[in-house]
């Protein structure tokens, strides 16, 4: 694993680490909100999709019938990775939320605290890699 | 920089022989009646249809060149221009045909209209709205502002050397102009239903649980589906606020914004081409007037239903790609988040997610029964376990209004636009739907090969329709589908307003006459059959005629989602005047209101009774009018110590009554001026938003 890998895997737990330590700071601060917001909207989705990132690749996407820019699949590949960081972050919050107030454990902490556990477990678990495609390298536009 | 591809493109740095007066377009120099040269897999788009399609799995020799890049075309082919790099923007005529001008000029418009909206929501004054709500209130510099962003994008999208991201600023800039104007102008959160949401996610932190009928009677439905109000819970803590009221003004643009990823991603899987992608995402944008964007679990929902579609369409199916099954169970764990935060958040949107993604597997290269069985497994698993009591109670009504189709699209009492303003704006609205819709259908009519190709959106686009069959959905059914259908709808109705869609083959073919009379080769045009060039009055046409069509749109965007605001908006008065009476009503009260518009409606709706008496049985009501001190002091006696019983009217409950149809402004005068003069009831707080009264306690000795 390379730094830039290591940092990289290690940045949604970091951010879910930090928005703890912003709730020292004062009700209704910016840099509070921001760290709070930023992580909840994106930190656990982009720890499940480098979780389960090399098993997405493993199956191809579906594109446009004609194919005429080269990147284009790069590109969709890249909106689909940054949708599946929110939607999956966003459903987090959400289900971890109704669980806790589902269990009469509800409270904000403890579902920040939650979530920052689940994306620090889900950034030191081994990447989850499917079997292996029958070629050797993943056709282009797979990636998710 | 992408590389000059279309024949226009490379002529700019390689001048045309003197003989060509001006470098035609493949589009213009087209007959159309000229058959299109297919291949195979579209050569029966009719035929394609059935589920036995196979465009995916055998999409032909040009697409199967295209996708796998690793077969090398044949002499003749490499030769031919279709080999080269071609967009599908080889068939504009340009909107500049100018020199190349400095690439930044669609930041010039961009700007302009930005600037125009910042001058006109500093110099709006919305404290006096009238019956066309923000529509009349707002400065001419905003209308002035619309159509230079309108007109800016479209020069933009169409010019074929500008890259997708100015179009992507275009549409920002759209929903800043759109969904940020009234989070700006008004001082406090609008739509009764938003305060709503916000007692729900009071009620949540204050219980710190999830209740029974027995405890908060018909509000525990929103305790059966908690997900959207639980997370809300947690962020209002987290973010240190008071409430949610702090910042659920903002939420049209963000949930807005969130909708462009899984918009543009679906819209991606069947075309490259990025004019139809970003000129239907405006029309989604523009059109998408039902105001689901609110703070609200549907905002959420529909864009995570937005999202598994997008993956689905993507990642499962026959023919998409991939090896057999590989890969899949990891995606269905994906998808099942995905679903399950749906689930757990919204009644209606699981309901739409099955039946779209039923009908993706009416095609056999969609087919693929995970997703769907996957979803009904959780759905059903929620429904049969924490939403069981509100659905064993309502079950008897939602099996009564199935078929009743005539029942399920009525609007009902109290939702008829009355006056002129209300009238109006609900027309604008109902038109500018309708024309979404009729663009499609010319779409779909039009564009044989995007049919075939985007088949599955149609189906997408069709599936909600089955809905109105199924339930009312408290009148609202109507509204809920057309949004539904409208990802799919609007992608085939920029594709109305654009350049038909041609096969590889057809442009290859269509490329072929033009490069030969580009290098002079083979000059006769009239020996391949193409006219020369358009009339400049056609040009102007096809150039413009979108272009309004596009304006119309979206300057009637604005009637349709703000022409209400005198409804919807609340100004602090009204708003000091509610948290003045809870501020006072002790536990056990009830509070009495002509109905629910206003502010702050639920608060401790977990101690606090409500009567919203204009949702009464008619008759009831015409006795109200005839004699209301009377009536009402009769409905709101029983009351138990130390509750009280309270009247609240308010400015928003009169528009409410007025616009909707429902009493008008000079019999809720009557009512007030009754219950003012009446002995049964005292003033206990006032302000220019409303007044409210305590009803006396039996004998009428207290003060």
């Amino acid at each position: 694993m390379t730094p830039q890998e290591l940092v990289v895997r290690m940045l949604p737990p970091f951010g879910g680490w930090l928005a703890l330590a912003a709730l020292a700071l004062p009700g209704g601060s910016p840099l509070r909100g921001a760290a709070v917001v930023v992580f909840l909207a994106a930190g656990p989705g982009a720890a499940l999709v480098g979780l389960c990132g090399p098993a997405l690749r493993v199956r191809a996407a579906r594109g446009p019938v004609e194919r005429r820019d080269p990147g284009f699949a790069r590109r969709s590949d890249l909106l689909e990775r940054l949708m599946l960081i929110v939607l999956l972050s966003v459903g987090a919050v959400m289900i971890v939320a109704t669980a806790l107030i589902a269990t009469h454990t509800f409270s904000a902490q403890r579902v920040l605290l939650a979530l920052t556990l689940l994306t620090t477990l889900a950034a030191f678990c081994p990447r989850l890699r499917g079997a292996s495609p029958p070629t050797p390298r993943t056709q282009e536009g797979s990636a998710p | 920089m992408r590389p000059p591809t279309t024949p226009r493109e490379r002529s700019a740095s390689e001048p045309a022989p003197k003989s060509t007066p001006e470098p035609t377009t493949p589009d213009e120099a087209a007959p159309e009646s000229t058959p299109e040269p297919v291949t195979p897999d579209e050569a029966a788009p009719e035929r394609a249809h059935a589920p036995d399609v196979r465009d995916a799995a055998d999409p032909g020799p040009h697409a199967r060149n295209e996708r796998t890049g690793s077969q090398p075309p044949s002499p003749s082919e490499a030769s031919s221009p279709a080999h080269e790099p071609v967009t599908d923007l080889s068939d504009l005529p340009p909107v500049w045909s100018g020199r190349r001008g400095l690439a930044a000029w669609p930041a010039v418009p961009l700007l302009a209209a930005l600037a125009l909206w910042a001058y006109a929501v500093r110099h709006t004054d919305v404290s006096r709205l009238d019956d066309f709500g923000l529509v009349t209130a707002l400065h001419p510099s905003f209308w002035a502002g619309l159509a230079v962003l309108t007109t800016g994008f479209w020069l933009t999208v169409r010019d074929p050397r500008r890259s997708g991201g100015w179009s992507a600023a275009y549409v920002l800039g759209l929903l800043v102009m759109e969904r940020a104007t009234q989070a700006v102008l008004y001082p406090t959160p609008l739509y009764a239903w938003a305060w709503k949401h916000d007692g729900v996610v009071e009620h949540l932190l204050t219980a710190g649980e999830l209740q029974t009928a027995d405890q908060i009677g018909d509000m525990a439905v929103y305790d059966q589906w908690p997900g959207f109000f639980a997370a809300q819970a947690a962020l209002v803590r987290l973010l240190g606020v008071e409430s949610a009221a702090m910042y659920m003004a903002w939420w049209p643009l963000v949930s807005s914004l969130a909708l462009l990823l899984p918009l543009l991603l679906v819209y991606r899987t069947f075309t490259e081409d990025r004019r139809l992608v970003w000129t239907a995402v405006w029309l989604f944008c523009v059109a998408n007037w039902v105001g689901q964007d609110y703070f609200s679990p549907q905002s959420v929902a529909f864009v995570l239903h937005l999202g598994v579609l997008a993956v689905v369409l993507r990642r499962y199916g026959r023919s998409g790609g991939g090896p057999g099954r590989q890969g899949q169970a990891v995606w269905t764990a994906v998808v099942s988040v995905m679903v399950v935060a749906i689930v757990i958040s919204h009644q209606l949107t699981p309901g739409m997610l099955v039946v779209s993604l039923l009908a993706l597997c009416l095609l056999r290269r969609h087919r693929d029964w995970v997703p769907v069985v996957t979803t009904v497994v959780i759905f059903l698993a929620w429904c049969l376990t924490a939403a069981l009591p509100f659905l064993s109670a309502a079950l008897p009504d939602m099996i009564r209004s199935v078929g009743d189709v005539g029942g399920n699209v009525a609007t009902g009492y109290g939702a008829t636009p009355t006056g002129t303003g209300a009238v109006a704006t609900s027309w604008a609205a109902r038109l500018l739907s309708g024309s979404v819709l009729l663009l499609a259908v010319a779409g779909v009519w039009r564009q044989r090969v995007l049919r075939h190709r985007a088949m599955p959106l149609l189906l997408v686009a069709a599936a909600p329709l089955p809905m109105f069959v199924a339930s009312s959905y408290g009148s609202e059914m109507i509204f809920r589908v057309l949004m539904f259908m409208l990802p799919g709808a609007a992608f085939f109705a920029a594709a109305a307003l654009l350049p038909k869609v041609r096969t590889l083959a057809a442009e290859a073919e269509a490329g072929t006459g033009t490069e030969a009379r580009r290098t002079g080769v083979s000059p006769s045009a009239p020996a391949t059959g193409r006219r020369p060039l358009l009339p400049a009055a056609r040009r102007g046409v096809r150039v413009g005629g979108p272009l309004l069509v596009l304006l119309a749109g979206t300057l009637a965007f604005v009637p349709s989602y703000s022409g209400k605001d005198r409804i919807n908006y609340f100004p602090p008065q009204e708003v000091a005047l509610v948290r003045q009476l809870f501020d006072r009503a002790a536990e056990g009260s009830m509070v009495v209101a002509a109905n629910r518009n206003y502010p702050l409606a639920y608060t401790s709706y977990g101690t606090i009774d409500h009567y919203w008496f204009l949702d009464d049985d008619r008759r009831h009501v015409d006795e109200i009018v005839k004699d209301p001190a009377a009536t009402l002091a009769r409905d709101m006696a029983g009351v138990e110590h130390p509750g009280r019983a309270y009247l609240l009217l308010t400015q928003g409950q009169r528009a409410n009554s007025e616009m909707n149809g429902q009493l008008t402004g000079a019999q809720l005068d009557r009512v007030q001026e009754s219950v003012a003069g009446s002995g049964l009831f005292r003033l206990v707080a006032e302000n220019g938003a409303g007044a409210v009264y305590e009803l006396r306690r039996e004998g009428g000795a207290e003060r």
